[in-house]
């Protein structure tokens, strides 16, 4: 089950507070992405953008990433 | 679970015939080979070097063909400048892959590399694909190639796309398989993007990157090796000109990503052998860069169980370097 957007774990997510360990490439693209893009501007309207893209992509993908998911909602 | 896709080399009139019976396809082959071929749901770029069951092999008489899977819902062949290549991911299916070829030395390809991250729908949209080149012996010599089969267009400034969807319950993934490993030792981090370097912090101190590595006489077979999150993405080296200070990249390096120097492989093959077992499902597509087959001496030697185009730069969302990049179509819920 995928957190709704505006639980407090995205913002643990995009602000690197919240880690996860993978093996599967394109989820350490978008924890690599989401960090660089955070470190460039962390003003709250990019953080809401990265809330946004990071929440749309796990929905997106909840049944091909499930364990990655776990960490998140744990 | 995944799901196999037809893949292999075929004979100029084998693919002639698969793109008259109305299959969609994506190819690799030498300028001349596809040039030979009618217009048709298909896109192409030019390699004449192969992965296949026999070896790794060069052949200007042959192409190595992906077919689009018969389950898919719909593949639609379009090209794209660097004017409008943020289109690509819009164009890309709400489920499905987008196959995809860029010219090496071409601006679109500068373009993809250094802004994909940055287009609306990156990682949303599986982008998986190839850098299209030329034999090595000819390289600066000939020009790399993508063939749009729809339209019958020869583009040299532009990539094309085979954007392809995908029915429910089935959904694509995109592997790297990375021989390469860091080889420890200093943190290099880069201040700005781009292919070319010169200025960078090892270990937080400013250096400069083509003085680094002639200093410490570090062999530029072997690439950059960028940590994503645990994820090695190689950056490999074009050159490097200690009088002027410079090094040429392939692809871009970003700041914010430690790099570090790679553990040389001294047995490529073996090194493939014990990346890729046969236990993993096997691919709908994969390729293997250029420098691989070169620096390892692939030439008649395997790369585990793979077959595919052999390339100049590979696509996994991102512009990648020696590095295997596999499509996986998974069967899900």
């Amino acid at each position: 089950m995928i957190p709704p957007i505006d639980h407090p774990v995205w913002a643990q997510f995009v602000t690197g507070n919240k880690t996860i360990k993978s093996g599967r490439a394109t989820i350490n693209m978008l924890v690599q992405n989401t960090k660089m893009e955070y470190e460039r501007d962390a003003s709250p309207a990019n953080t809401k953008e990265l809330i946004s893209r990071s929440h749309k992509f796990f929905t997106q993908f909840e049944s091909v990433f499930p364990n990655e998911i776990a960490q998140i909602t744990g | 679970m995944s799901v196999t896709v037809h893949a292999e080399l075929c004979t100029i009139p084998e693919v002639q015939a698969a793109i008259a019976a109305g299959e969609s396809l994506f190819l690799a082959g030498s300028r001349e080979a596809l040039s030979r071929l009618p217009r048709g749901n298909w896109v192409g770029g030019t390699s004449c070097y192969f992965m296949t069951e026999e070896g790794c092999l060069q052949a200007e008489d042959r192409i190595f063909v992906t077919k689009v899977p018969e389950f898919a819902l719909e593949s639609t062949a379009l090209d794209y400048g660097a004017d409008n290549l943020a289109q690509l991911h819009r164009d890309a299916p709400d489920n499905g892959f987008t196959f995809v070829v860029l010219p090496a030395s071409s601006e679109v390809l500068k373009t993809f590399a250094e802004k994909a991250s940055n287009f609306n729908g990156f990682l949303l949209h599986p982008i998986v694909g190839w850098v299209s080149g030329v034999r090595v012996d000819r390289i600066g010599i000939d020009k790399p190639a993508v063939f749009n089969g729809k339209s019958g267009d020869v583009l040299e400034d532009r990539c094309v796309a085979l954007h392809v969807s995908l029915p429910i319950g089935k959904m694509a993934e995109l592997e790297i398989v990375n021989i390469f490993e860091s080889g420890g030792g200093d943190v290099i981090r880069f201040v700005e993007a781009g292919f070319q370097a010169s200025q960078c912090l090892v270990n937080g101190k400013p250096a400069n990157l083509a003085e680094y590595i002639t200093s410490k006489g570090i062999p530029t077979e072997f690439p950059l090796v960028g940590d994503y999150n645990g994820s090695s993405i190689n950056v490999a080296f074009q050159a490097v000109d200690a009088a002027k200070g410079t090094v040429k990249l392939y692809a871009p390096v970003f700041a914010g990503v430690d790099y570090h120097f790679a553990m040389p492989v001294a047995d490529y093959s073996g090194a493939f052998a014990k990346a890729i077992t046969g236990e993993e499902p096997e691919p709908a597509f994969a390729c293997n860069c250029v420098h691989n087959y070169v620096y390892g001496k692939m030439e008649g030697k395997k790369a585990g169980n793979l077959t595919g185009p052999i390339t100049f730069g590979e696509i996994a969302h991102q512009l990648l370097n020696q590095t295997v990049v596999c499509l996986q179509i998974l069967g899900v819920g």
